[in-house]
Parts: C-alpha cells; sequence; structure tokens
C-alpha cells in the first residue's frame, strides 16, 4: 500500500481531531477494562498453576506387593502418568507421626497401620478434574493398588474456578469488542460523513472504493491501535500500583500484550469496513 | 462514443428527460442549451452514469447503462475528464494537490509520473505559478482554471463541462471557453451544457437545444471560432 493512503489517512485524522479523541477516549476506557481483566485472568491463571503444580496422586499399595511387582508398578505408571515417588510403610509412618506429634496418641497404635503408597507427580497434561478422575480409575484397576487418592473435590473446584474466570473474560473480551466496533462503526461513518463533498467529487473523477476507502481504514486502525496502547499503559500503571502495594502482580506477558494490539487492530478493519461498506453506498453515487 | 437511445429519466413524478436520442463520434463538440430545468445536467449524470435512465439505453464507449458494476463505473469515469460549475475542488489541498489527486486515482502514485503530469496540465491552464496556493486564495476563474487542469491531467477521451462559465465574469468565462476549445482541439471529446446562447455559439460544434427535457428543433453547426481569449496566469 502506498504512503499516499497513510497520509490521507493522517489528514483526516487532524482534520476531525475532536470526533478522532472522543471515539480515543471511548475505546481507551472500553479497552482499559478488557485489559484489567486480561490482568486478573493471568494473575490467576499464573498463582492457579502454582497451586495447581502442588496436585498429586497417591497410590496406595497392597500389604501383599512385593518389591519386585512394585518396581513394575513404579515404571508403568512413570510411563503413563508423571514422576513417581515410593513412600515405605515406615516413611509414611514417619510422616504420620510427625504429624500427629502427641507420642501418647501413637503408643496406643500398636502396629504400623500406614500403608506402603506411590506418589505420582502428574504431567501438566493430566491437571485438570476429568483427566486426574480417569487416570485415578485407570490407575485402581492395577492388582497391586489398594486405593487412589487425588483430592478429586478439591481439583473440580480449583478447575470450576479457573473455567469460571476464563468465562468471565471472554465475556468481557466479547462485550468490549463490541464496544469497541460500534464506537469506531459509528466514527467512521461520521468522519465519511463529514467528508462527503470530498468522497462525492473522488467518486466522480473515478476513484474506486479502495481508494476512497483505505485511509478511512487506516485512520480506523490507527484510532484502535492508539487506544490499545493508552489500555495498556493505564493497565500497566494499575499493575504497577498494586504490585507496590501488594506484591507479586504481574504485568501481562508480551505475547498477550501484542495478541491484544492486533485484536484491536483487526477490530478497527472490521469496524471500518462495516461502515464503509454501507456509507459509500449512499454517498459515493 | 456516447449514444442515448430514447432515454427517459424520471425523479418521482419529474420527468428530466422524455425519451432523448443523439450520438456523439470520438472528438466531437457537442453543446447543449437549453434553459435550466431542461434536463441539461440530468444528462451529464446518465453519462458518468451517476443516475440510470428509467428507459432507454445509455452508451459510453464500451460501457453500456444497466449492466456497470461499481468498479466499472469507477474505470467508465477514470476515462472522463469533468467540469461544474461550482468548480467541486477539495479546499483543504493546494492546486497541485488537487490535480494530482485526479493522477493518483489512475493507480500512479510515484512522484516521476505525478509530478511532470500535473506541473504539464497547470501550465497549459496558466497555473503554474499558483501551485501552492489554496482554492479559498484563487479567483473564480483561477479556480475553474485548476478543475479544467483536473480535468484533462489525464488526457481524458471525453470532457464534460456542465455551465463552466456559469459562476464567472466575462474576461475569466472567455479564458476558460478558450480553454476547453484548446483540450478539443488536442483530441477530447467534449460535452458542454450552458444556458447561455453566447457560450453555445462562441464553442464551435453541433449545438443540440433542450427545452422540456426533450431535444428540441434540428442541430445547428457552428464553426470552430478563429479567435481565442488570451489565458492569463491571475485576474
Amino acid at each position: 500500500m502506498h504512503w499516499f493512503y497513510f497520509r490521507e489517512a493522517w489528514r483526516s485524522f487532524m482534520h476531525h481531531r475532536g470526533l478522532a479523541y472522543t471515539a480515543m477516549f471511548s475505546i481507551t476506557a472500553a479497552l482499559a477494562l478488557s485489559a484489567l481483566f486480561a490482568l486478573l485472568a493471568h494473575n490467576a491463571r499464573v498463582a492457579l498453576e502454582l497451586v495447581g503444580d502442588r496436585r498429586e496422586m497417591v497410590v496406595y499399595l497392597n500389604d501383599t506387593v512385593t518389591p519386585s511387582q512394585r518396581d513394575a508398578l513404579i515404571g508403568r505408571l512413570q510411563q503413563l502418568y508423571g514422576n513417581v515417588t515410593y513412600v515405605s510403610k515406615e516413611q509414611a509412618w514417619k510422616e504420620f507421626s510427625e504429624q500427629v506429634g502427641d507420642p501418647a496418641l501413637l503408643e496406643a497404635v500398636d502396629a504400623n497401620p500406614q500403608p506402603a503408597s506411590l506418589r505420582i507427580k502428574l504431567r501438566p497434561e493430566l491437571l485438570n478434574y476429568t483427566a486426574m478422575e480417569t487416570a485415578a480409575h485407570q490407575v485402581s484397576q492395577f492388582p497391586e493398588v489398594e486405593d487412589v487418592r487425588y483430592g478429586g473435590d478439591w481439583v473440580r473446584r480449583l478447575d470450576e474456578l479457573k473455567n469460571g474466570l476464563v468465562r468471565a473474560a471472554v465475556m468481557v473480551g466479547a462485550l468490549v469488542a463490541l464496544a469497541v466496533v460500534f464506537v469506531l462503526y459509528n466514527t467512521i461513518r461520521l468522519t465519511v460523513l463529514a467528508r462527503r463533498p470530498q468522497v462525492e467529487i473522488m467518486s466522480r473523477l473515478g476513484a474506486s472504493d479502495r481508494f476512497i476507502a483505505a485511509p478511512f481504514v487506516i485512520e480506523a486502525m490507527l484510532e484502535a491501535l492508539l487506544a490499545g496502547m493508552f489500555a495498556l499503559a493505564l493497565v500497566f500503571g494499575f499493575q504497577q500500583a498494586m504490585a507496590a502495594q501488594i506484591g507479586h502482580v504481574l504485568f501481562l506477558p508480551w505475547t498477550w500484550a501484542v495478541m491484544f494490539l492486533g485484536a484491536v487492530l483487526m477490530l478497527g478493519w472490521l469496524a471500518s469496513m462495516l461502515a464503509l461498506t454501507r456509507v459509500l453506498r449512499s454517498v459515493g453515487a | 462514443m456516447i449514444t442515448f437511445e430514447h432515454v427517459t429519466k424520471r425523479y418521482g413524478e419529474r420527468l428530466a428527460l422524455d425519451s432523448v436520442s443523439w450520438h456523439m463520434d470520438e472528438g466531437e463538440c457537442v453543446v447543449f442549451l437549453g434553459p435550466s430545468g431542461a434536463g441539461k445536467t440530468s444528462l451529464l449524470r446518465l453519462i458518468t452514469h451517476e443516475t440510470r435512465p428509467s428507459s432507454g439505453t445509455v452508451t459510453v464507449g464500451t460501457f453500456r447503462s444497466g449492466r456497470v458494476s461499481r468498479s466499472q463505473r469507477a474505470l467508465l469515469r477514470r476515462t472522463i475528464g469533468i467540469i461544474y460549475e461550482d468548480f467541486r475542488l477539495l479546499s483543504d489541498r493546494t492546486v497541485f494537490e488537487n490535480v494530482a489527486l485526479a493522477v493518483r486515482i489512475m493507480g500512479l502514485f510515484a512522484n516521476e509520473d505525478v509530478v511532470p503530469r500535473v506541473l504539464s496540465a497547470l501550465e497549459q491552464v496558466g497555473l503554474d505559478g499558483k501551485l501552492d496556493a489554496f482554492p479559498g486564495e484563487l479567483s473564480g476563474g483561477e479556480k475553474q482554471r485548476t478543475a479544467i487542469a483536473r480535468a484533462i491531467v489525464n488526457r481524458p477521451a471525453v470532457v464534460l463541462a456542465d455551465e463552466p462559465t456559469g459562476a464567472l465574469e466575462q474576461r475569466s468565462a472567455d479564458d476558460v471557453l478558450a480553454l476547453l476549445q484548446s483540450t478539443h482541439r488536442e483530441g477530447s471529446a467534449l460535452v458542454l451544457v450552458t444556458t447561455d446562447p453566447g457560450v453555445a455559439h462562441g464553442m464551435g460544434g453541433r449545438i443540440l437545444t433542450l427545452q422540456d427535457g426533450k431535444i428540441a428543433g434540428g442541430e445547428t453547426h457552428m464553426p470552430r471560432p478563429t479567435r481565442m481569449a488570451v489565458v492569463s496566469g491571475g485576474e
């Protein structure tokens, strides 16, 4: 695309500064809300991943399992589900004793009731309720296994919370996208109508729709991009303030920021194309 | 080049053109003379395909009314240079930029394509000293000469002039007519509409009289005038 179109877009932008600034202010507000939700979702995701990393599955073994059967099982589980740590009956009793703490209570127990177990640190792709439930069911089918525990209810709640946050972010994102398209659609429509005589002259000189539309599309994308950058700057300021207050608040990863600006540019393009398709038919007779 | 076959144009109840038929060949000059409301502007709008005939057929070159898409219509208009009574210049652009716009619309953006064409057209109309002036800084005659430069810069097959001297005082009007005659002599066909019999007879070429949407009477053929008004750089 020739620089001429960019110069024309800049000319139009400067010519209708008031309209452009008003649109950018509205879009910045909407996008800042969206970016704020993205920031919350990102920080929640990071926090949940930290918690999720601690998820593990405990496989209790039968007392009759021989060391060779146990080692074979460890090899199988390691192959299928993740890193396996063996906890013997003695280690389990030691851990239990440390947790209970009161020797009087421990003396009341005649023999070591703790079974030997295998603790599986699951692979990342298995760290969700459905996968864990399936894995637990499969593991329980091994004859060496007495019982399997993985805190199903807790895992389910954690997943629900994560999914709820994602859904909220998507809903807010969709609403903000609609608002941005609406604002830009009307801004470009008003800009074209304000420049109606110019558009009519160009049309009568033989300008194609693309020739007439290109500067307006660039203008809309420029306004959207600037608004997106302002919104990110606002959210960055918010993140810095929060990090100073409560610590450990992360800004959006740069890939998210780039995707955010890319999406904003796409919205600018979409809104201007929708507006121009309609308005050029009525103006550029 | 341009053919109207039984063209009728209605705007609601109002009849602008009533079964008009005429034809012009390449390089010809046709002047439509008639009072306001006779249908002259409708005729030009039909040539540029700004509007479609209510019935009948308008053919301009290879473009035929009724079968022209938006992109084809744009192509058609690039073969036509058009001049309006009210100039229709872009007020926020200089004389140079106004004329250059017509070149860029042709898809030519490089300076080596645009600048020589624009300078040549502006020199032809005597405005090479006003390149950086804005339309608001020009007299009526200079504005119309800018519009003529814009119309001829792409060397169109046909130039349409809608009452080109209507808003000008006599000396400027003479200059503009001389420029149009010169454009015609260089090969462009010319269609001029006017309410002024003096302009019609001064232009030379074929005169068709429009009256109440119809071509009235026969045709008058005027010889090309021998005296040309001198185009000056200012007024």
